[in-house]
């Protein structure tokens, strides 16, 4: 930082005309800029404040503005490299590290970790996505119209064949159950499927 | 509606490890198929297949479970209503046979104390790739003193013969009542009763 910009070396005016890549430093973008550009612009400005000078006293003053604007800019442009460099490194040292979970998260694929927890892949198409509960009544509902459509097919053949007779009273099978209804039996289990419908109740849970 | 279609129901139960080939058993009871495609159950499914027995024609609603550890609380709310279980494993899969306890132990949990049952060794057709040998299978059916067969649903073999045996027993213990007629009840959950069409009609 103490470093004189180069504006200051006495070497300046014997490499005028041989060495003209100092002033492409000129050319550069300014958040490309590295320290040796603004010494190389500090050269080219000194080279040319030089010149003026030799013309005259009067722009010492402004010479000495010019070099303490160049260490202001030679800061600068340290300090923002150094912060992008900084910047750079925490970046890389994040995308490792989502790497590395990324990494094990797949080795484990579905397996449990933790007590009893699953991991669930949610672009998976077939991750499971529905309660018990909702599978039970959708068994159950399945369950309960093929036993409507079988009952009902029996009855056509009937019909069909002429056995059945006009109309009976539909007769009750329940004495016929060995068992009787378990202590958490509610009228949800009896609802035939209009009926539950009519509910417009969406799973069917009571 | 009708006179009656038959004299008395029965409510069966299939129970057993995955892939022991309860699906293929009862599919071959019902429709005297069989298929080598593998479709894991899901959750229960049932079957109807009417029989005649001692002059009466007695209705077999056959529930088949997913033997799917996953489906365990679905499946073992059909115990209740069950009169046989069926508990199948498979001769070639010796873990389906250690499993039979298990099985036993949920049929004492869940299902009704007078509840018939039987022992099936499936799969017999396959000798090749046997691992449990028919005296293990004897051995354990005594132990519990209940039914034991060796079946086979690809080859067709006692079949028919498990289940009309399976009816006899529960036929058996039946006391004669007046026939019922149709309406197959298949509410779950608390039991499979026949309350339904008393309460809700």
């Amino acid at each position: 930082k103490n470093t004189p910009p180069r504006a200051a070396a006495p070497a300046a005016e014997a490499m005028e005309g041989l060495d003209t890549t100092p002033a492409l430093a000129f050319e550069k973008d300014a958040f490309d800029l590295t320290v040796e550009d603004v010494y190389d612009i500090s050269y080219v400005i000194g080279r040319d404040l030089l010149k003026i000078n030799s013309a005259g006293e009067e722009v010492s003053e402004l010479q000495f503005k010019i070099v303490r604007v160049l260490e202001m800019f030679e800061a600068l442009v340290n300090r923002h490299n150094l912060t992008l460099e900084e910047l750079k490194m925490e970046r890389d040292n994040l995308k490792s590290e989502l790497d590395r979970r990324l990494s094990e998260g797949s080795e484990q694929g579905t397996m449990t970790i933790g007590s009893n927890k699953m991991v669930v892949d949610l672009k998976d198409p077939n991750r499971p996505r529905f309660t018990l509960q909702e599978l039970k009544d959708v068994l159950q509902e399945r369950n309960q119209l093929k036993a409507q459509l079988l009952v009902a097919q029996e009855q056509l053949q009937l019909y069909k064949s002429g056995i059945l007779p006009q109309s009976e009273p539909a007769a009750v099978e329940a004495d016929l159950q060995p068992v009787p209804p378990a202590p958490c039996t509610t009228p949800k289990e009896e609802k035939t499927t209009i009926r539950k419908l009519c509910d417009l109740k969406i799973s069917g849970a009571a | 509606m009708a006179k009656k279609t038959y004299d008395l129901l029965f409510k069966l139960l299939l129970i057993g490890d995955s892939g022991v080939g309860k699906t293929c058993v009862l599919f071959r009871f019902s429709d005297d198929a069989f298929n080598t495609t593998f479709i894991s159950t899901i959750g229960i499914d049932f079957k109807i297949k009417t029989v005649e027995l001692q002059g009466k024609k007695i209705k077999l609603q056959i529930w088949d479970t997913a033997g799917q550890e996953r489906f365990h609380t679905i499946t073992t709310s059909y115990y209740r209503g069950a009169m046989g279980i069926m508990l199948v494993y498979d001769i070639t899969n010796a873990k389906s046979f250690e499993n039979i306890s298990k099985w036993l132990r949920n049929i004492d949990e869940h299902a009704n104390e007078d509840v018939e049952r039987m022992l099936l060794g499936n799969k017999c057709d396959m000798e090749d790739k046997r691992v449990v040998p028919k005296a293990k299978g004897e051995q354990i059916a005594r132990e519990h003193g209940i039914r034991f067969f060796e079946t086979s649903a690809k080859a067709n073999i006692n079949i028919e013969k498990a289940f009309l045996t399976l009816a006899e027993d529960i036929l058996r213990k039946t006391p004669v009542k007046e026939p019922n007629s149709e309406n197959v009840d298949i509410s779950s959950g608390s039991g499979v009763t026949g309350w339904k069409s008393k309460c809700c009609s």
